[in-house]
């Protein structure tokens, strides 16, 4: 069996505000003012998830595959290894772009290079623009069926199951394959590099791909243009509770909560 | 191609709290957009939904009930809505952004090679088509976008939109349509489990919120969490640390990926306040924060703050609701 786990290169999400750059002129974030890049973290979620399938059922090869405009080798690398047998990297600077259409049609095609897929591992959406749309343009493309949001993932001869999050509980679902699974944060952290492991990968060389081998055209206008970015100043004005120590700040809260008649006893409402 | 459609999924007999945003936007939408509005109810016992949804205004409100569609089953719901909209031809379709519409709305614009303007905070339509602004970078960046071409697919992030009023006048006729996918399905669902356990109140609706973070280093402090909120009338919640780490259920996490609250109150105790967690939150009426950390970003959209260890904070604080709740009831 063969899955592919598609991985974004994204933005720190955890960057402080204050410390993002905007290049306003090309509409895109700056990709230096942020630090190094990120494997989006859902994405690394998907990647755990083929882990723990190849160990249930014995053998599975896994492909990590991602779409950019310029790679931060050693954070991609980190895919080869927790266990990834190979990467593939498509690399064009139309590619670093919020159009999902250009996206998904490019995985598509990269996913037919790669042949025999039968599971594609995405995750639940890209932290840079929460979008959450390629897996299903995706499965569209590849003519797959999508289930979305898994917590777990399992795969039954032809079969994948999964346990789908609600925000009240968690359903099971199911399809044939071959299908496209979109993983969330419950299912669980990426495990960590063994430091064997990262220095026995830090030779393997990534398969770098172009469009052209893809044979994918020139990028179409995309159907929703980014027309401004902007960071928006938002606050509020704090007042800070001065007091001696913990236990009379809190009490000092309360007192004040009260005053300010946004804590009323109960019933009173 | 003409007029406006809201979808909305009905569980339980309930009607969103999100139909009436989305109300909001239509009735800004509808002077550049013409062609009326109709709204579809998706579900299979719509109950009283039924009748509070027939007062939105609508030209009418076309009815997909089906015990198929009793699940939150995303194929179900888009195939239903999309053969609707086969027949109604909207040139805007509006969807609420909960897991089950924000992939409804996906799949719909896909099929019907509309354009998606996802978790928009503000939108308009010109000459130019739709121009809207929503949050990106998990809310630390402001996006305008345009989609020039329609059909639109508009889903709207839940209290960027004032809920509007029920209409006047007479409650919109019922059209009753058939469930009739246009494809055999190929998705399946399965059990479902519901988390209702802790007896946790639908964070949604509560007044007060008492949301804690990792750093509560586990699950036992949120039952200190829960006292005060019990004092206060409201409910406990939760950052998305402390539901990955296990420590509460995913039904109470607020922020990007979990929900969107507007309390009267929202007190966090040991959140950091990142972006994404803020973005479930900013609408609260009053926002305090106890947090160990002095530069914690939670304080920058925080109306009182407290610079402390909750475990000396917090007890005292019910303490005192407790002793001043009592005294103000007598009096
Ligand atoms: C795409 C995406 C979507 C996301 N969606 C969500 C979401 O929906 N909701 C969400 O919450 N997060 C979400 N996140 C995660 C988010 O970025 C943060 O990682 C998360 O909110 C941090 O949770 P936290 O504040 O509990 O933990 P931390 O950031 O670790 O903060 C813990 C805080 O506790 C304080 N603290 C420690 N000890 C004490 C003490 N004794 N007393 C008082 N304070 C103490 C610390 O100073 C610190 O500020 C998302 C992330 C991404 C990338
Ligand atoms: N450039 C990319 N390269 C590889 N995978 C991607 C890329 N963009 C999106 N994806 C996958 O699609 C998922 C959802 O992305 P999005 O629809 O952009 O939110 C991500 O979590 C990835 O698994």
């Amino acid at each position: 069996m063969r899955a592919v786990v598609c991985l974004k290169q994204v933005v720190d999400p955890l960057t402080p505000a204050t410390e993002l750059a905007l290049d306003r002129a090309a509409k895109k974030m700056k990709p230096a003012a942020a630090g190094p890049p990120v494997i989006n973290g859902y994405d690394e979620q998907a990647l755990e998830a083929a882990l723990r399938l190849r160990e249930s059922l014995g053998q599975l090869e896994i492909v990590a595959l991602s779409l950019g405009e310029r790679f931060h080798l050693d954070v991609m690398k980190r895919s080869l290894a927790v266990g990834a047998d190979q990467l593939v990297l498509v690399q064009d600077p139309s590619l670093d772009t919020p159009d999902s259409h250009r996206v998904a049609t490019a995985l598509a095609a990269a996913i037919r290079k790669i042949g025999a897929v039968d599971l594609v591992l995405c995750g639940r959406q890209a932290s840079d623009w929460d979008n959450a749309i390629v897996p299903l343009l995706l499965a569209e493309l590849l003519g797959m069926p999508c289930l979305t949001l898994a917590r777990r993932v399992s795969v039954q001869g032809a079969r994948v199951e999964i346990d789908r999050v609600l925000p009240d509980g968690s359903q099971t679902m199911w399809s044939e394959l071959p299908a496209v699974v979109t993983v969330t944060s419950e299912l669980g952290a990426l495990r960590m590099p063994t430091a064997r492991a990262r220095l026995a990968t830090a030779r393997i060389q990534p398969k770098l791909l172009t469009l052209a081998d893809l044979g994918v055209a020139a990028a179409e206008p995309p159907q929703v243009e980014v027309r401004d970015l902007s960071i928006p100043v938002a606050g509020r004005e704090c007042r800070f509770v001065e007091a001696a120590d913990g236990a009379a700040a809190g009490r000092r809260l309360a007192e004040i909560l009260m005053e300010a008649g946004v804590v009323r006893p109960e019933g009173a409402r | 191609m003409a007029g406006i459609l809201i979808h909305s999924a009905v569980e339980q007999g309930e009607l969103r709290a999100e139909f009436w945003e989305l109300v909001t936007v239509a009735r800004q939408l509808a002077p550049s957009v013409g062609g009326g509005l109709r709204v579809a109810l998706a579900g299979s016992q719509l109950g009283d939904a039924l009748e509070q949804a027939r007062r939105a205004g609508a030209a009418e409100v076309r009815v997909l009930e089906h015990a198929q569609l009793a699940d939150p089953w995303p194929e179900g719901h888009f195939e239903a809505l999309a053969a609707l909209c086969g027949r109604l031809d909207p040139e805007v379709v509006l969807v609420p952004r909960t897991p089950l519409g924000a992939e409804v709305a996906a799949r719909l614009a896909i099929r019907r090679g509309a354009s998606l303007v996802h978790d928009v905070t503000h939108v308009q339509k010109g000459a130019d088509g739709i121009t809207a602004t929503r949050p990106v970078f998990g809310g630390a960046v402001s996006a305008t976008v345009q989609a020039r071409r329609g059909p639109w697919v508009i889903v709207p992030r839940p209290h960027a939109f004032a809920a509007a009023a029920p209409a006047d006048g007479e409650a919109s006729p019922v059209v009753r349509e058939a469930f009739a996918p246009a494809t055999p399905p190929r998705t399946f669902c399965g059990a479902r489990t519901r988390q209702g356990s802790s007896g946790a109140k639908d964070i949604e609706k509560a007044r007060v919120l008492v949301s804690g973070g990792a750093g509560l280093g586990g699950p036992e402090p949120f039952r200190l969490l829960g006292e005060v909120a019990e004092l206060l009338g409201g409910a406990v919640a939760a950052s998305r640390v402390a539901v990955d780490a296990g420590w509460v259920p995913t039904s109470l996490q607020v922020g990007l990926t979990g929900r969107s609250v507007a309390p009267d109150l929202y007190l966090a105790v040991g959140i950091s306040g990142a972006t994404h967690h803020l973005a479930g939150c900013s609408s609260a009426q009053v926002i305090a924060v106890v947090n160990s950390d002095p530069a914690a970003p939670f304080f920058r959209l925080a109306n009182y703050g407290v610079v402390g260890d909750w475990k000396e904070v917090i007890p005292a604080f019910r303490d005192a609701l407790k002793e001043k709740l009592a005294t103000s009831r007598v009096a």
